[in-house]
């Protein structure tokens, strides 16, 4: 052997050594996608008008105060749209003050302006872009907070993409769905709210808006609480007419867990951060023998009559079983999300199904390899077996690279290798047609070899060229699965430019090259 | 074996049959396309709800449909997946723009109907390991829980996990005996099973949902991706070859497009995310064929300077010939072999290339080099020349 064809040999052993261990095993090495393996894929997004809606509420209410506390007292806060309210009945020369002392120093990025006897304040656009951009990373973190509690192995969540509201999650191997959906779009905003002065539940909703109608009609609204059987079936409704103000929400939770109620129930215990527990105890002061509404995500979950000053801890009942209770306390101590989210796309694919698409896919793809061998070995003989070395050489580079980038199996992408077999051996059959023309027109087995090899390149080049340009549209444009095609469909046919012109014109070198002068070619 | 070798097949010779041929396929498939009945898009550029059900027992789709009509939902669509006659898959187009779908109200209309007798019962053909543990764990049949709080907690976990392992194996439980030989079941753990938990009558393959969002986005970055790529291959033969080249494949390619499209439309299969995945490969694979057919062309024209162009490409299609048909049967071969053993999924993907790569084979003889030759007569640089000389 030449040395040449030595270094050429070593080239060709490291290459497919390589991609041996990288893919051997191949269970254990190939990481197969949701649809082969099983899961969930939910594209969600961040309802970002709610956490601006959210931050005015809270201006607003954060005003209202300081408005009081500078004896302004005829000032009224209302709401004139989803980033604005007005002011009425503040003196022109108190302009200033609210301005310079109130705006500027404690609500950054809002902004005043007079209008008549009303003053309009808004919410800058720069700092509107600033609150949606940080409910986003939130809701992205609380999100990731309560997959990392329920215990799902390599999850991946991540913003779709910069600036973007929309957050991907995928989840393999879950196997209940349903109650993954429900733990991560809880919005999980708890308040606690006094219910309205000497009222009880109501039966009917009509019945509550009643009591609040009159004066209070503004400072109250009502809500409604499902009740549930012992197998937690909702039974029926009750309405409650509840103020407006929440005494404290979930943000002056300090942490929350599960605990056992006298008969053994589970409960939410809760524990509130100093602040928090600070507003709870004023409010459950003056307010023994009121109902205190307990507001899940605008539901009340129960209502217990204040017996006793409430200072910095307390528990939840109703209804729950243990996972439920587990379910919330995750949520409480996750945080709220700071706005809704809204499922876009949600594709669950059971572990079943996946295992059997890949038992189909491996038959069809032994089958189909079986049936390409046979064709190449009537076709070209002993020259086939070159093809057939070189297709199984292509299977093992697949695995390898696929390994080795730690790319993701799919579905499509098995068809994409059960593909690349049939167009494989493409470059080879071009080789082969292309010799046996040169052989035919007269010339020895070296030269034809030689001349084969060159001459088919430049159709190879061109041919594959063209596959790999649609391979890449599919990469670009294609999502989840398809891209996995994409990714096996190229990698098939760059792993076959190796192993039909490197390898294969290796092995025909090696066969012509032991004679100075070989007559005939198995061809 | 050594076949075709040496034809002398005269193909130009009938091309204008062949071109007629190809309009009349085109025209009947743009008929289909944008007159008939059309694309059916599947839920992933529509948008909608689709579930995978696998029945406990055997059932039928009428069954199925009345229960979705009883809970309001009349667009149901039933049909049979896979084979036998337990598995379905339903699907609803989106309703009231809802981004959310229908997929939790389909699953409480199949619960309402056919789990009836749940009586707060946990369904252990729909449940997770955690749902099952939890159960264990609070009825702690083994009595472990009183001993070692943490540790019974993971025993627990560790027997549902070996339950579901069981059903995943099975797909849907239909009987206690199933549940022999569970690996840490212990016969009290069964019996508290056989209390508390049932075997419900499906059990959920698969749930999907598109919002009318994402299927918009899905819809035009599919046309993009076709479009885009059918400019990336003229632009490539262009540089690589002629611009004559360039268009005869690109009207080729665009020929093979159409007329397997409308076939698919015709044939009424679903037009999803992986059939744009095997359209776009079809497209790769008919200028593929073209491209071989054109570098053959191209050596020949340098080679026989003074021969027509006619005569040049007669002469590389001949010389290609055994090539086209042996590359086209190979990849024919693992297709067929992907249709009928892939499964569900895959078998409209392999349709589209089955079909692509037969009309793509024809198309790259009788097709793309009769227009390159057109093209010549029509714009080419002699032609001009000759008119030139004329004057």
């Amino acid at each position: 052997m030449d040395r040449s064809l030595i270094s050429r040999l070593i080239v060709i052993l490291v290459v497919v050594v390589a991609a041996s261990v990288w893919a051997y095993p191949p269970k254990d090495k190939i990481k197969l996608g949701l649809d082969l393996r099983g899961g969930m894929h939910m594209v969600l997004q961040v309802e970002t008008d709610d956490a601006i809606r959210a931050e005015t509420d809270n201006v607003m209410n954060g005003l209202q105060r300081d408005l009081e506390e500078a004896d302004i007292i005829d000032a009224v806060v209302e709401r004139s749209g989803d980033s604005s309210f007005e002011v009425t009945g503040v003196p022109a020369d108190r302009d200033n003050f609210i301005e310079d002392d109130l705006l500027d120093r404690y609500y950054v990025g809002w902004t005043m302006r007079r209008l008549g006897d009303r003053l309009q304040i808004e919410l800058s656009d720069q700092e509107a872009k600033n609150i949606r951009e940080l409910a986003v990373n939130q809701a992205r973190e609380t999100i990731r907070n309560r997959v990392d509690a329920f215990g799902v192995a390599e999850p991946i969540i991540h913003r779709e993409g910069l600036g973007s509201d929309r957050i991907v999650v995928q989840l393999p191997g879950v196997d209940d769905p349903d109650r993954i959906r429900n733990l991560i779009k809880n919005t999980a905003f708890l308040e606690f709210r006094l219910t309205k002065a000497n009222t009880s539940a109501f039966a009917s909703e009509q019945q509550a808006l009643d009591a609040i109608r009159g004066a209070d009609e503004s400072q109250h609204e009502v809500m409604r609480e499902d009740l549930r059987d012992e197998n937690q079936v909702i039974v029926g409704q009750q309405f409650w007419a509840v103020e407006k103000r929440r005494v404290i929400t979930g943000r002056d939770l300090k942490t929350a867990r599960l605990t056992n109620g006298d008969f053994n129930e589970p409960e939410v215990g809760f524990y509130l951060t100093s602040e928090g527990g600070k507003k709870f105890g004023d409010v459950t002061a003056n307010s023994i023998g009121r109902g205190l509404a307990i507001v899940l995500d605008g539901t009340v979950i129960s209502a217990p009559v204040i017996r006793a000053r409430i200072t910095d801890q307390g528990v939840i009942q109703g209804q729950y079983t243990v996972q439920q209770v587990q379910d919330l306390v995750t949520v409480l101590r996750s945080g709220a999300l700071p706005a809704g989210l809204t499922n876009l796309e949600e594709r669950s694919v059971g572990p079943t199904l996946g295992r059997d698409s890949i038992l189909k896919g491996q038959k069809a793809g032994m089958i189909g390899f079986a049936l390409v061998i046979v064709t190449m070995l009537v076709v070209y003989k002993l020259s086939g077996l070159i093809a057939v070395l070189a297709l199984m050489l292509n299977v093992v580079l697949v695995f390898g690279v696929l390994s080795m980038f730690n790319a993701t199996l799919t579905l499509p992408g098995i068809a994409g290798i059960v593909l690349t077999i049939g167009m494989a051996v493409d470059a080879n059959v071009l080789i082969f047609e292309r010799i046996r023309e040169e052989l035919r027109s007269g010339r020895t087995v070296k030269s034809a070899v030689v001349a084969g090899f060159g001459k088919a390149l430049s159709s190879i080049v061109d041919a594959n060229a063209t596959t790999m340009i649609a391979a890449i549209f599919l990469f670009m444009f294609g999502t989840g699965p398809i891209r996995g095609f994409a990714v096996t469909l190229s990698v098939g046919i760059l792993a076959s430019l190796f192993t039909a012109v490197f390898v294969g014109r290796w092995v025909f070198d090696f066969q012509t090259s032991r004679r100075s002068r070989i007559d005939k070619l198995s061809i | 074996m050594q076949f075709l070798t040496d034809s002398h097949i005269d193909f130009m010779k009938y091309r204008k049959v062949f071109i007629w041929v190809s309009i009349l396929l085109l025209v009947v498939a743009c008929a289909e396309l944008f007159f008939l009945t059309g694309l059916n898009l599947g839920i992933d550029f529509a948008g909608g709800t689709q579930l995978t059900l696998r029945l406990r027992d055997s059932g039928s789709p009428e069954e199925l449909r009345r229960t979705f009509e009883n809970a309001g939902m009349r667009e149901a669509q039933i049909q049979r997946y896979g084979d036998g006659d337990s598995e379905f898959l339903i699907k609803t187009p989106v309703v009231g723009g809802s981004e959310e779908g229908s997929g939790t109200a389909m699953i409480d209309a199949l619960n309402a109907d056919f789990n009836s007798d749940a009586a707060g019962r946990l369904d252990l053909n729909q449940r997770g390991a955690d749902a099952v543990a939890s159960l264990l764990y609070e009825a702690d049949p083994d009595s472990r829980v009183g001993v070692d709080e943490v540790a019974a907690r993971t025993e627990y976990a560790t027997v549902a996990a070996a339950v579901l392992e069981r059903r995943k194996t099975l797909t849907i439980f239909n009987s206690w005996d199933q549940l022999d030989n569970v690996e840490g079941l212990s016969d009290a753990a069964l019996t508290t099973l056989k209390d508390k938990a049932f075997f419900g009558a499906f059990h959920v393959l698969q749930n999907e949902n598109v919002g009318p969002q994402i299927g918009s986005e899905l819809r035009t970055k599919g046309v993009l991706a076709v479009v885009l790529s059918f400019f990336g291959m003229l632009l490539y033969i262009w540089f690589r070859f002629e611009l004559r080249f360039g268009i005869g494949a690109l009207v080729a390619v665009v020929h093979d497009f159409m007329i397997t499209l409308g076939l698919f439309a015709l044939l009424n299969f679903e037009f999803n995310l992986s059939t744009i995945a095997a359209f776009l490969t079809l497209v790769g694979y008919s200028v593929n064929d073209s491209v071989v057919i054109f570098d053959r062309v191209r050596e020949n024209m340098r080679r026989f300077k003074r021969r027509p162009l006619l005569e040049v490409i007669n002469l590389s299609l001949n010389q290609t010939l055994s090539r086209t048909i042996l590359t086209s049967g190979t990849t024919l071969l693992v297709l067929i072999s992907l249709f009928t053993l892939g499964g569900e999924v895959i078998r409209g993907f392999a349709f589209v290339l089955m079909i692509g790569v037969v009309i793509g084979t024809y198309s790259s003889i009788f097709v793309a080099s009769p227009f390159a030759l057109a093209w010549e007569k029509y714009f080419g640089r002699e032609t001009r020349a000759q008119r030139k000389e004329k004057a």
